[in-house]
Parts: C-alpha cells; structure tokens; sequence
C-alpha cells in the first residue's frame, strides 16, 4: 500500500525535477538575490548606516522577492499543456497536491536562501553565528509562511493575464506583517539581544504562520477549480 | 450490450460559465464496453459535457455517477514537457498509488513510444503526444475513459494506433465517451452516437457505422428537425 506522504513527496520531486532540467527560476533568483544585496552593500553610506541597521532589511528583502521568483513559476509550469488536470484526475487530493507544491517550493527558496546567506555574511559584517539556531528558526518559519501564502496565490493568478506582475501585487499587503516581524526579529538577533525583548514579533510570526498556511489549505481546493 | 451497472451516469446535468448556459439538462448512460460517440458544432458542449464527467468541472445542476475509475486524453496532454515520456508516467503511475515499472514498459511498448521513452516530450510530435497521453490515461485501467478530439493532427499510422485501442477497451468492459468532428475515423468504433446542439442532448441513438447518415442526422437536429 502506497504511504500516504507518496503524492506528496511526488508532486514536490517532480517540480524539483523539472527545475532541475531547466534552471530558469532559480538562475534568475539567484542572481536577483545577489543583485540586490550587492546594490544595497555600494548603495549606503558606512559612515551614516550601520551594519546592523542595513543587515535585517536587506536580508529580508532579498528573501522576499527572490522567492516570488519562484513562486511565480510554482504553477505556471502546471498550466503548461494543463498538466494539473492531469493531476486532479488523480485519487491525489487538493490538500495532498498543495502540501507537495509547498515543499517543492520551499526547497526550492531554501536553495536560493541557502546560497544568499554566504554573500549576506562577506557583505555585511554581521555576527551570525552568535544566535545561528534562533536565526534559522527565524528564517524557516518566515519562509514556511510566506511559501504557504505565495503558493495559493500562485495558482490563483497563474490563468489571469500578467500573473508575473499580478503575483507581487495580490501577495506583497499579505506578507507585510511576517516579513516585519522577521526584520525585527533578525535584527535583535543579529545584536545579540535577548529573544523576550522581541517575543511580540515572535508571536506574530507564528500566528501568522498557523494562521494562513491553516487557510492556504482550505482554500486551495476552490482555487484549484475553475 | 452486458446488463451491468452503467459505467457512466449523467443525470439532468446542467453547467454554466458566467451567465451562458454551456450544458442544459443533459441525461445519459454509458454501459462497461460501449463506446459513444458526442458530436456537435464548436460550443455545442462536447468538451463542458466530458470536463463535467471526468469532475474536473462541477455541475451547477444534476449529477453525474461513475461506475469505476476514470482517465481522460484532451487536447492538451496534462503533462510536463521538460521529463521524459517514462518520468511523465512514473509520476502519474505515483499519484494513484501504484508502482508498476513493467506496465509502464507495457503501454509505451504498446503505443509504439518505447525507443523514445527516455526522451524528454517537449521534443515529441502530436502523434506521439497523443499516444502517450493516452498510456497515461489507461494507465490505472479505468473503466471509464474520456477522449476528446482524440485523433486531430495525428497521421495515417498514429490514429490507426489510437483506433486499435479504442478497440481494445470495448473488450476490457471500458466505457468510453468520444468527442469528435473526425466522424470517418471513429464512426466504426461507436455502439450509440449522442448528438450535442446548443449544450443539449438533442438526440442519443445507436450507430449504424456510416458518417454520412450521422451527418445528415445532426443537420437535421441542428436545424430544429
């Protein structure tokens, strides 16, 4: 009997599969999240800004955009030759194939988070290491909330027209509050600063997380439908 | 035809996209082994009507019963063109739970599709587009399937293949639906022929092999006789 994580596990292969052959997104996530962290490195003046205080946004920002880039392309290749009704002809369910688009997803983010973070460390000399576990904690949940929500979003604009452009629109106002929380918590990390001074921001970010990726199922097998 | 348990059961079905009613009160049975045939003008709801069937599309009204699982070929092939013909299969063979490497081997060898089954799609013509669409549609062996337009832009050789098939399925009790303009091809492979007008069912009745008489018979109905 096939393991009930088999669909799951599957969707989430094949998306990884396909990029592997074809390397688009995350070629040009890559390179936007270099983009943007070298541009805002030359961009400020040293003397006026410090390290700690450029750090948690350009992190953040980098993150948040490069990962749209793939998001937008999370259901674009299932519309290629309409493959996801393919899959909905499946016994595979709506919460089985969104929970395989997310962890396609944030595999994916996590590659290109993984590959920015070296980059982030040479250009702005901010100590890491000091609090790495929180920090990651920090950046996963972040992540897993803004996979979640970019992923519903995702295949409801993939059949509108400019859905590139429609992506950021529609998401960015529901990112605003996890995406704040994660600066402010990276910053009092980054600063060695205790975790109860931020744990407002921490609760947020979970809720946030609990929240909408909760609704993100629900509502995904409505969006599924035409 | 066997007294069975109807393959397909589509009770007064009705579906609408905005305020246009594509599919009105549409009723039929398709019985294990019978193949029928829908034709109709473009928009006559042939498509709506197999959409519905396969639950890709929810009526808005009525019901629809089937008897077994079900597989559909479209006009598009509902697979990624950046994996190879075998991952495309393995993929889907995944999704409904099944682990079965020879009967993948199987159906490409039966599809004449085995020497190219470990080249990417996007690299395949329609022909071998369509075969392979229709390997993954039979792959679960369904007991119903859906075909629509299921031999445009093939050649000679590829729609024999797929009419071979067809063929086959009535003797493994399949139900099949059939969406088609190529009447010529395909009239010899249809036990009834359902005549769509307007998103309505103006007629199902039993074929009797000649595309000139099916025709005839939808100009007739078409125009109101």
């Amino acid at each position: 009997m096939a393991s009930p994580l088999s669909p799951i596990l599957a969707i989430a292969a094949k998306d990884l599969l396909v990029e592997r052959r074809t390397k688009t997104a995350f070629f040009s996530s890559l390179v936007f999240a270099l983009l943007v962290l070298t541009i805002l490195y030359f961009a400020r003046d040293k003397t006026a800004v410090g390290d700690l205080d450029l750090a948690p946004g350009a992190l953040w920002v980098t993150f948040t955009f490069a990962g749209m880039l793939g998001l937008n392309r999370a259901f674009a290749l299932e519309m290629g030759n309409r493959a996801i009704d393919g899959v909905r002809l499946t016994p595979a369910s709506a919460t089985e194939i969104f929970l395989g688009k997310v962890l396609g997803s944030l595999i994916f983010v996590g590659l290109v988070e993984l590959t920015a973070v070296p980059v982030f460390v040479l250009f702005y000399d901010v100590p890491i290491w000091r609090q790495l576990p929180l920090l990651l904690l920090v950046i996963a949940l972040a992540t897993v909330g803004f996979v979640s929500v970019g992923t519903l979003f995702s295949a409801m604009v993939v059949r509108t027209r400019f859905s590139e452009v429609m992506l950021p629109v529609l998401l960015l106002p529901f990112l605003f509050p996890p995406v704040v929380a994660a600066v402010q918590l990276t910053r009092s990390l980054l600063a060695n600063r205790p975790l109860s001074e931020v744990s407002g921001w921490l609760s947020l970010l979970a809720g946030f997380v609990i929240v909408f990726s909760t609704f993100s199922l629900f509502l995904f097998e409505a969006i599924l439908e035409e | 035809m066997p007294q069975a348990e109807p393959a397909v059961t589509v009770q007064e079905v009705s579906r609408r996209f905005g305020h246009r009613w594509v599919l009105r009160q549409v009723s039929l049975e398709v019985a294990p082994g019978e193949a029928v045939l829908l034709v109709g003008g473009n928009g006559a709801g042939k498509t709506t009507l197999l959409r519905v069937v396969s639950g890709l599309l929810r009526p808005n009204k009525g019901s629809v019963k089937l008897g077994g699982a079900v597989g559909m070929v479209a006009h598009h092939t509902m697979m990624y063109d950046a994996l190879t013909a075998r991952e495309n299969l393995t993929f889907f063979a995944r999704l409904h739970g099944l682990s079965i490497r020879q009967r993948i081997d199987g159906l490409l060898q039966r599809m004449g599709l085995a020497h190219v089954g470990d080249e990417r799609i996007g690299t395949f013509s329609r022909g071998m587009l369509q075969r392979l669409a229709i390997a993954r549609a039979l792959m679960h062996e369904p007991k119903v399937l859906l075909l629509d337009e299921p031999l445009t832009g093939l050649d000679d050789a590829a729609s024999r293949t797929v009419i071979d098939v067809l063929g086959e399925l009535e003797q493994r009790a399949v139900g099949l639906m059939v969406a088609t303009h190529q009447l010529v091809e395909l009239v010899g492979t249809a036990h009834r022929v359902g005549y769509m007008v307007n998103g309505r069912l103006a007629a199902i009745e039993p074929c009797a092999g000649d595309a000139g008489q099916v025709v005839e018979r939808y100009r007739e109905l078409a125009s109101g006789g």
